[in-house]
């Protein structure tokens, strides 16, 4: 296999970054979809009563972390066919775990004399949660979601493989035909858009952090 | 103001009750004191009154109504509390955790800025210094003084202290113990104190409650319980010391003999104690000056004389 610089080129700069928005929407919606599921049940999964069910609810998000997503996508074949809806639902199953598994322990990390004292001075229990809990608990959180994120621009490639588009057309293109031009340039912007989406948490991470937890 | 009336607790798969028919009231203006050893039940005593915990059986009035008819949170709000770990908000700076049940409770803004500086102050820290801080910049002894102007912020009538000075090293201790007490002068509150030690009991409490496995075991004034302990485990707990712990408590006066003119053979001019001071101060200073007899003087008029003859009996009537 020779590699043509040309080709290389062509599909760096006129090709590959056409599947960006396609394959940053691939990302961003069952990342999205996976926070709003994730972050309600970790929180759910804290609170007194709903603890004991904690065990059970993290053995099916584990469960959805090994099963591989083309194999999610077969599950749902019958239901739900080929093509973006498949795809997306994988990918959100796929990313729910790191979230949730985040948001549990940061919210099992808050000192217990924390709650205890907020609750004495007369905090209601959504009090304690909005004022004290959750802005202790946004640096794991927000790694949680890191997590995620970076996990999605990589699996997200494999949509290509069900007709769910994005930067995966352009790689499994460069695999069919033995073009290692093709699978390195959707490779770079993969990692790229992986990098950058890190930062761009991070970034609003920071600005969610409590100042005494800053620059730690 | 708080009564307790046959309280009881049990813990899930708790093979005794943590509280068993406990009943006692604390008077309005008065430290109460819960003293014994731990497993007594007296920290599940607290936090029953602020329903932090939910009684089994009995009832708990503060001021007359029953707090089982209360909104917990609201309750709280009237009830400060202070806890040995602190618990400071670690997020929000001294001066925002101080301000933090004013907030609740939706106070003007200056008026809660306000509050805080005089608390700050009022507990002997620095406002503008300290103010800015988060609790993880403050010595112990700072944080333990935070928490106490936290819990002192709405100027609720009642206070809880769970060992709220147990965490700090004794020099510490004895100086916040004695703040506190110079700060209760002026702010009068009715307090429910919590403690494993029996000194801080004596030295903080108007009134003890003195708990084992969960019953109440004997209440008192704290020389009512010295000069009268109950049973072999309150004199066990009030330790080997207790003649001497009487005698802190007795004031010089309450034991002299009156006269008005110096005797002979009456220590010097230096060796002197005023009536209101306590026995165990004359004892200090007998011995000091190797003598027998010391003069008892309001202000500089000497009103009477104690001896150590007069002591000793003392001790031996009241203590058995």
């Amino acid at each position: 296999m020779n590699f043509d610089m040309n080709i290389f080129m062509d599909s760096l700069l006129q090709r590959a970054p056409g599947y960006i928005p396609e394959h940053f929407m691939l990302v961003v919606i069952p990342l999205t979809i996976a926070v709003l599921i994730s972050l309600p049940t970790g929180i759910l999964l804290t609170r007194p009563g709903y603890r004991r069910h904690a065990d059970r609810v993290m053995a099916f998000f584990n469960a959805g972390q090994t099963i591989p997503p083309l194999a999610i996508i077969a599950i749902f074949f019958p239901f739900l066919g080929l093509g973006y809806g498949p795809a997306v639902l994988a990918l959100t199953i796929y990313a729910l775990l790191p979230i949730a598994r985040n948001t549990i322990a940061a919210l099992s990390a808050v000192p217990d004399d924390v709650r205890e004292a907020a609750r004495g001075m007369g905090m209601t229990p959504g009090e304690v949660l909005l004022r004290v809990e959750l802005p202790l608990s946004v640096p794991i959180i927000i790694s949680g979601i890191k997590t995620s994120a970076v996990l999605t621009v990589s699996t997200a490639v494999l949509a290509a493989l069900v007709g769910g588009k994005g930067m995966g057309a352009i790689i499994f293109a460069g695999i069919n035909f033995f073009r290692p031009e093709l699978i390195l340039a959707g490779t770079i912007y993969i990692g790229l858009m992986a990098v950058l989406l890190e930062r761009l948490i991070s970034l609003a991470g920071w600005f969610l952090t409590p100042a005494h937890l800053k620059g730690t | 103001m708080i009564r307790l009336d046959h309280i009881t607790k049990t813990f899930p798969d708790a093979v005794r009750p943590a509280v068993d028919q406990v009943s006692f009231h604390v008077n309005k203006g008065n430290i109460c004191i819960l003293v014994g050893p731990s497993g007594c039940g007296k920290t599940t005593i607290l936090r029953m009154i602020n329903r932090l915990e939910e009684p089994d059986g009995g009832d708990v009035l503060v001021d007359g109504r029953n707090v089982r008819e209360m909104d917990p949170s609201a309750l709280r709000r009237t009830i400060g509390y202070v806890i040995q770990q602190i618990g400071l908000l670690p997020h929000r700076t001294i001066e925002q955790n101080v301000a933090l049940v004013p907030e609740l409770l939706k106070w003007p803004r200056g008026k809660i800025r306000e509050r805080t500086m005089d608390l700050l102050a009022m507990v002997g820290l620095e406002p503008g210094e300290v103010g800015h801080k988060y609790p993880h910049q403050l010595s112990g002894g700072q944080m333990q003084r935070v928490g106490v102007a936290r819990a002192l912020a709405a100027d609720p009538p009642i206070m809880l202290m769970d060992e709220p000075f147990g965490a700090v090293d004794p020099i510490v201790r004895v100086r916040l113990q004695d703040e506190f007490l110079r700060l209760q002068q002026t702010v009068k509150k009715t307090i429910c104190f919590v403690t494993h030690d029996i000194n801080e009991a004596i030295k903080m409490g108007d009134f003890l409650v003195i708990l084992k496995q969960g019953r109440l075991v004997q209440t008192g004034s704290p020389l009512e319980i010295l000069t009268r302990p109950a049973d072999d485990f309150v004199l066990s707990l009030l330790g080997d010391d207790r003649g001497v712990k009487i005698l802190d408590l007795t004031r010089s006066e309450s034991l002299m003999t009156p006269t008005d003119t110096l005797p002979e053979g009456l220590c010097g001019n230096g060796c002197r104690v005023q009536t209101v001071q306590p026995v165990k101060i004359a004892l200090e200073m007998m011995m000091k000056n190797n003598a027998d007899q010391i003069g008892v003087w309001r202000g500089d008029e000497i009103v009477g004389r104690l001896s150590w003859n007069d002591i000793k009996t003392h001790v031996n009537r009241v203590s058995g």
